[in-house]
C-alpha cells in the first residue's frame, strides 16, 4: 500500500493516546489522593497488618475494610475480610480488583508502598516498634480516616490502662525476667525480647526488668547464654503451632533441664499461650496487665508448667 | 613406609591412642567455650553449661564416629573414594524421613524413619549407578548429585506446605546442629550404641574390605562372602547414617574428610583404618563444634556445625577430585 | 572323530586322578549364550595341567567355575570327592587359590600387603599376622623373584612384576590347588620360563595341583603333564602334549592350518610360529 508508513504511525498513535488516556484515568486526583479531611463515605480501607487492623476495629472501621493482610485474623469479624498476602507477597490483581482507596502499611520497605502507590493507592506506612510510636500511629489512623476523635479516646484508653498497671506494681521490686519464644525444634537458641523492643516496654511497665541487658531487636541467644543471664522469671510466649499441647509440654521439660536458673529452680517458668502479647495494638493495656499478674503473682488461666507438675 | 605385621599388640596400642586423641579433644570443648565460665559466681550456672557442653560434645561424638564409619564402609563397598553418606545422598533420604516423620507423624519415630530414608537411597544409588557389578567414580557422583536435587525439591515441597513456623525450622535443621536446649540422652545412647556396634563390625569385615577393594573375584577367591559384606555393610551404614541424622541434622563432608586424611597417614588397610577412622571422625566434629562455639564469641551467632564442615569439605572435596584420585581411580 | 569321542574323564580308579572333577557342566551368562554346554572333565592331583582352546571357549568362566565364584546351572565341581559347596568358604580358600587374569584396582597396597592378604583365609576374625604368616608371605615373594618389590606399591610396578605379585599371593595361601588364568601373559621369555618352571617345581616338591589356563600353545606344551582342548564351550581333546599338539586336533579348533614340530631333547611337541 502506498502510505504503509502513515498508517502504522497513526495506528501507533492512537494506541499511545488511549494508553495514555486509560493512564491518566487510573492516576488518582489531586483530592482523591491528597485528603485527610476528605473521609468520603466510599472510604474502601486495606490493612496489611494485624494491629492496624485491630486499631481499625477498635475505632468501629471495621466494616470499611475491605482488604487484609493473611495475619489479620483477630478479632474475628476480620477472618471475613478477603485476604490478599503479606508484605513478602502481595496478591496485586486482588487488591486492584478490592478498590481500595487508602492501605496501612507497618513497614519499613519502601518497595511495598511504592508498588502500592503505583497502584494509585493512597498508602500510609507506620511504625509501631515503641509505645509511643504505637499511639503515633494510632492518630495517625485516625486522622487519615477522619475519625481523630475517638482515635485520642483510644489512646487515653490504652495510656489510663498502663497507669493502672503502673501504679499496681509500684514499690515491688522488680524481677529480671526473660521473655522468650520457644526454641525451633532441633535447635538450641530461642529469640528473646531486647530492650529497646515494644515488648521490653511492657514488662517495664508491668514491674519487671528485662534480663536481657543490650539494645537488640529480637536477638537469638544460645542456653549458655540464657544460663548466664539467669532470669529470675521466664515467660515463653507459645503460639500458633506452638501451643498445641505436646509442644507446650515438650518446651517446659526442656526448661527444666537446667535448675542453675532461678525462674526453673523457683517455678516461675511461665508458657503463655495468649497471642496478642506481642501485638502493638490496642490490647497493650491487657497485654501489660496480664504480664504484671504473671511477673508479681501467677494469674489464672495460663499453663505454669512447674505448678501443672505438682498437682497431683 | 615400611610394612609392619599387624600383631594384637599394635593394634590395641593403636586404639588406645586414637580413643585417646579423642578424649583429649571432647575434654577441650567441655573446657573451653565463649562463655568464661571459670569466672562466674554461681557454680550452678557453670555446672549446668558444663552439662550442655558435655551433652554437645558426646553428640558430636557419636555422630562424628557414625558419619566417618559409613564414609569408609561406603567407599570400601562401592570401591569409590568419593562415596559418603551425604554427597551420595544418603543424608539427604534420612533427612527427608526425618523431617516427614516429624511433621507428618510423630516425632519419636522419627529415627527409624530416618534409617527407612537411608536405606531406601543407598539400595536406589547402587542400583542406579553401578554397571556389571561396578561402579564407576563419576557415574555415582552423578547419580547423588541427581538424588540430592531430589531431596532437595522434595524438602521444599514438604516446607512451602508446611507453616511459616515450620519452615524456618526446617531451614535450620537442615543445617545440621548439635546442641540443643531439651538434651536427649536415650538419643545419644542409642546412636552412640549404634557407632559402636558399627565400628566393631566394621572392624571384623575390614579384612574383606581390603579384599573387595582389590578386587570382587579374588575376594571370592579368598573367601569373602562378597554378598553378604555387601548386605551388612549397607544396612550398617544406613542404620547408623539415618540415627546420626534424626540426632543431628544431616552433616556433611565428614564421612568423605576422615577416611581421606587417615588413608594419607596409615595407608589402605581398613584394618587400622577403622578404629582411626571411628575416633578421629568423633574428634574432628567434635572440634568444629568447638570451632563454630569459639566463633560464637567472636561474632555473635554460632554457625550451626554442618555449615562449617561443608564449606571447609566442599573445598577438600574439589581438590581430591583434581588431584590424587582422579588418576588412581582409573580402574582398567 | 567327534568330540565326544575324545572323553576325558579318567578311567583311572585311583581317586587322586579326578581330585578336582567337573561333571557335566552347564553355564551361560545370559539365556541365548550359552558358554558351557555339558562339560566334563578332571583333574589329578599333584599334575600340572593346561587349558587351551581359541578366545571364547569358555576357560576363564570354566576357571571360575572351578574356584567356586560362579555357580553352574546344571552340573557340579568336586574336590577330592567331595562337592563344592559342600565345603565352608573359609575352607575352601585355604585349599583352593584363584590368579585371576591381570586386572588392577589402583588401592596402594604395596607388594607385600597384597601377598599379606593371600594369608587371609589363615588369619583370625580380625586379620592379625602371625609370624607364621610373615614367614609364608615372604618365601612366596622369594619363589616368584619380587622381594625386591616388597615394599612398592602395586601401581607402581609393571604388569609382569604385578602378575608374579598375584601369584605370590596365591602361593601365600599354602593351597594344595592352584588356577591360573593366562598367568604368563605379560611377562617376558625369562619370566614365562620362570613360572613355569616354578609351577612345575610345586608340582614335583610341594605335590599340588596346578591347573593354568594358557592362550601359548607350545609353553604349556612345554611345562604340563596334561592338556585339555576346550572349543566352545566343550571339550575337543585331552591327554598328554604329545595326543592334544597335532594339527588334525588342533586345526579344527582354532580353524586355522598349524604345523608342528617335536623337540627332540624333550619329546615334547611345539608348534611352528608361521603358517604351513
Amino acid at each position: 500500500m502506498k502510505h504503509t508508513t502513515l498508517y502504522v504511525v497513526l495506528a501507533l498513535a492512537a494506541g499511545l493516546a488511549a494508553g495514555l488516556a486509560a493512564g491518566c484515568r487510573e492516576s488518582p486526583s489531586p483530592e482523591e489522593a491528597d485528603g485527610p479531611e476528605y473521609a468520603p463515605k466510599r472510604m474502601r480501607i486495606l490493612s496489611l497488618a494485624p494491629n492496624v487492623t485491630e486499631i481499625l476495629f477498635a475505632l468501629g472501621l471495621g466494616s470499611r475494610i475491605v482488604g487484609r493482610s493473611n495475619y489479620c485474623d483477630f478479632p474475628e469479624e476480620a477472618k471475613t475480610i478477603p485476604a490478599v498476602g503479606d508484605t513478602i507477597h502481595l496478591n496485586l490483581e486482588k487488591i486492584v480488583s478490592l478498590e481500595p482507596t487508602v492501605a496501612f502499611v507497618v513497614t519499613k520497605r519502601a518497595d511495598v508502598v511504592k508498588t502500592l502507590q503505583s497502584l494509585g493507592i493512597r498508602t500510609v506506612a507506620l511504625e509501631s516498634d515503641t509505645m509511643n510510636e504505637l499511639l503515633k500511629a494510632i492518630e495517625t489512623i485516625g486522622h487519615e480516616t477522619g475519625r481523630p476523635a475517638p482515635a485520642q479516646t483510644l489512646i487515653d484508653d490504652i495510656q489510663d490502662d498502663l497507669d493502672t498497671v503502673r501504679r499496681r506494681v509500684e514499690g515491688r521490686p522488680r524481677p529480671k525476667v526473660l521473655f522468650a519464644f520457644p526454641m525451633a525444634v532441633g535447635s538450641s537458641n530461642m529469640m528473646v525480647a531486647g530492650r529497646g523492643t515494644f515488648v521490653d516496654e511492657l514488662l517495664s511497665v508491668a514491674g519487671g526488668e528485662n534480663a536481657f541487658p543490650e539494645a537488640a531487636d529480637w536477638p537469638t541467644i544460645t542456653p549458655q547464654r540464657v544460663i548466664e543471664l539467669a532470669p529470675e522469671v521466664v515467660i515463653v510466649n507459645a503460639v500458633g503451632e506452638d501451643a498445641a499441647p505436646d509442644r507446650v509440654e515438650a518446651i517446659g521439660r526442656a526448661w527444666m533441664n537446667w535448675a542453675s536458673i532461678p525462674a526453673v529452680a523457683n517455678s516461675r517458668v511461665y508458657i503463655l499461650q495468649d497471642e496478642f502479647l506481642t501485638i502493638p495494638g490496642p490490647g497493650v493495656g491487657m497485654a501489660a496487665d496480664r504480664l504484671s499478674r504473671v511477673i508479681h503473682r501467677p494469674g489464672p488461666g495460663e499453663t505454669d508448667f512447674a505448678e501443672e507438675r505438682d498437682r497431683p | 613406609m615400611k610394612t609392619r605385621p599387624l600383631t594384637l599388640r599394635r593394634y590395641v596400642l593403636a586404639l588406645a591412642g586414637w580413643a585417646l586423641l579423642w578424649l583429649a579433644v571432647s575434654a577441650a570443648a567441655v573446657v573451653l567455650g565463649a562463655e568464661n565460665i571459670w569466672a562466674w559466681d554461681s557454680w550452678e550456672k557453670t555446672r549446668d553449661v558444663l552439662i550442655l557442653r558435655l551433652y554437645t560434645v558426646l553428640t558430636a561424638g557419636v555422630v562424628g564416629a557414625s558419619l566417618a564409619l559409613a564414609g569408609l564402609a561406603l567407599q570400601a563397598l562401592l570401591r569409590n573414594p568419593l562415596a559418603e553418606p551425604y554427597v551420595l545422598g544418603v543424608s539427604g533420604g534420612a533427612g527427608l524421613g526425618v523431617i516427614l516423620s516429624s511433621l507428618y507423624l510423630t516425632a519419636i519415630a522419627a529415627p527409624v524413619f530416618g534409617f527407612v530414608g537411608a536405606l531406601v537411597t543407598v539400595a536406589v544409588v547402587y542400583a542406579v549407578a553401578q554397571r556389571r557389578g561396578r561402579l564407576e567414580p563419576y557415574t555415582l557422583l552423578l547419580t547423588g548429585v541427581i538424588i540430592n536435587a531430589f531431596y532437595g525439591a522434595a524438602i521444599m515441597l514438604v516446607t512451602a506446605l508446611t507453616s511459616p513456623e515450620r519452615r524456618g525450622e526446617i531451614a535450620y535443621w537442615m543445617m545440621g546442629t548439635i546442641s540443643t536446649f531439651d538434651p536427649r540422652w536415650s538419643l545419644v545412647a542409642v546412636v552412640g550404641g549404634l557407632a559402636l556396634g558399627a565400628a566393631v563390625l566394621f572392624a571384623f569385615l575390614a579384612k574383606g574390605f581390603n579384599l573387595v577393594a582389590v578386587g570382587e573375584d579374588t575376594a571370592g577367591a579368598l573367601g569373602v562372602p562378597v554378598e553378604r559384606l555387601r548386605l551388612a555393610t549397607f544396612v550398617t551404614a544406613s542404620l547408623v547414617t539415618g540415627a546420626s541424622v534424626a540426632l543431628a541434622g544431616p552433616i556433611g563432608f565428614v564421612g568423605l574428610i576422615c577416611p581421606h586424611l587417615l588413608r594419607m597417614v596409615l595407608g589402605p588397610d581398613h584394618r587400622r583404618l577403622v578404629p582411626a577412622v571411628a575416633c578421629f571422625g568423633a574428634s574432628l566434629l567434635v572440634a568444629a563444634d568447638l570451632v563454630t562455639r569459639l566463633l560464637e564469641g567472636v561474632g555473635g551467632v554460632a554457625p550451626p556445625v554442618g555449615v562449617l564442615t561443608a564449606m571447609t569439605g566442599g573445598p577438600f572435596f574439589i581438590y581430591l577430585l583434581r588431584t590424587r584420585w582422579r588418576r588412581k581411580t582409573e580402574i582398567r | 572323530m567327534a568330540a565326544e569321542d575324545r572323553n576325558p574323564v579318567a578311567r583311572d580308579a585311583a581317586p587322586d586322578a579326578a581330585y578336582l572333577a567337573a561333571e557335566d557342566l552347564v553355564f551361560a551368562y545370559a539365556p541365548a549364550a550359552p558358554v558351557l554346554e555339558g562339560l566334563t572333565l578332571s583333574f589329578a592331583r599333584r599334575r600340572l595341567a593346561c587349558v587351551l582352546g581359541p578366545n571364547g571357549s569358555g576357560k576363564t568362566t570354566l576357571l571360575r567355575i572351578l574356584v567356586g565364584l560362579l555357580a553352574p546351572s546344571r552340573g557340579r565341581v568336586r574336590l577330592a570327592g567331595t562337592p563344592l559347596d559342600a565345603y565352608p568358604r573359609g575352607a575352601l580358600a585355604r585349599r583352593v587359590a584363584y590368579v585371576p587374569q591381570e586386572t588392577l584396582a589402583a588401592v596402594g597396597f604395596t607388594a607385600l600387603e597384597t601377598v599379606l592378604m593371600g594369608r587371609s583365609p589363615h588369619t583370625g576374625a580380625l586379620g592379625f599376622e602371625s609370624s607364621g604368616d610373615w614367614h609364608a608371605a615372604r618365601e612366596a615373594l622369594r619363589q616368584t623373584d619380587t622381594e625386591r618389590f616388597a615394599e612398592r606399591s602395586l601401581e607402581d610396578l609393571s604388569g609382569g612384576e604385578r602378575q608374579r605379585v598375584i601369584i605370590a599371593r596365591a602361593l601365600a595361601q599354602e593351597p594344595d590347588v592352584i588356577l591360573l588364568d593366562e598367568p604368563t601373559s605379560f611377562l617376558d621369555i625369562r619370566h614365562q620360563h620362570g613360572i613355569y618352571g616354578l609351577l612345575r617345581r610345586l608340582v614335583a616338591q610341594e605335590g599340588k595341583t596346578v591347573v593354568a589356563v594358557s592362550h601359548d600353545l607350545s609353553l604349556a606344551a612345554a611345562y604340563a603333564d596334561r592338556l585339555v582342548l576346550l572349543d566352545e564351550g566343550r571339550v575337543a581333546a585331552a591327554g598328554s602334549p604329545q595326543e592334544v599338539i597335532r594339527p588334525e586336533v588342533l586345526s579344527p579348533v582354532y580353524e586355522t592350518a598349524v604345523e608342528v614340530r617335536t623337540d627332540e631333547a624333550t619329546g615334547r611337541p611345539y608348534v611352528l610360529p608361521r603358517p604351513p
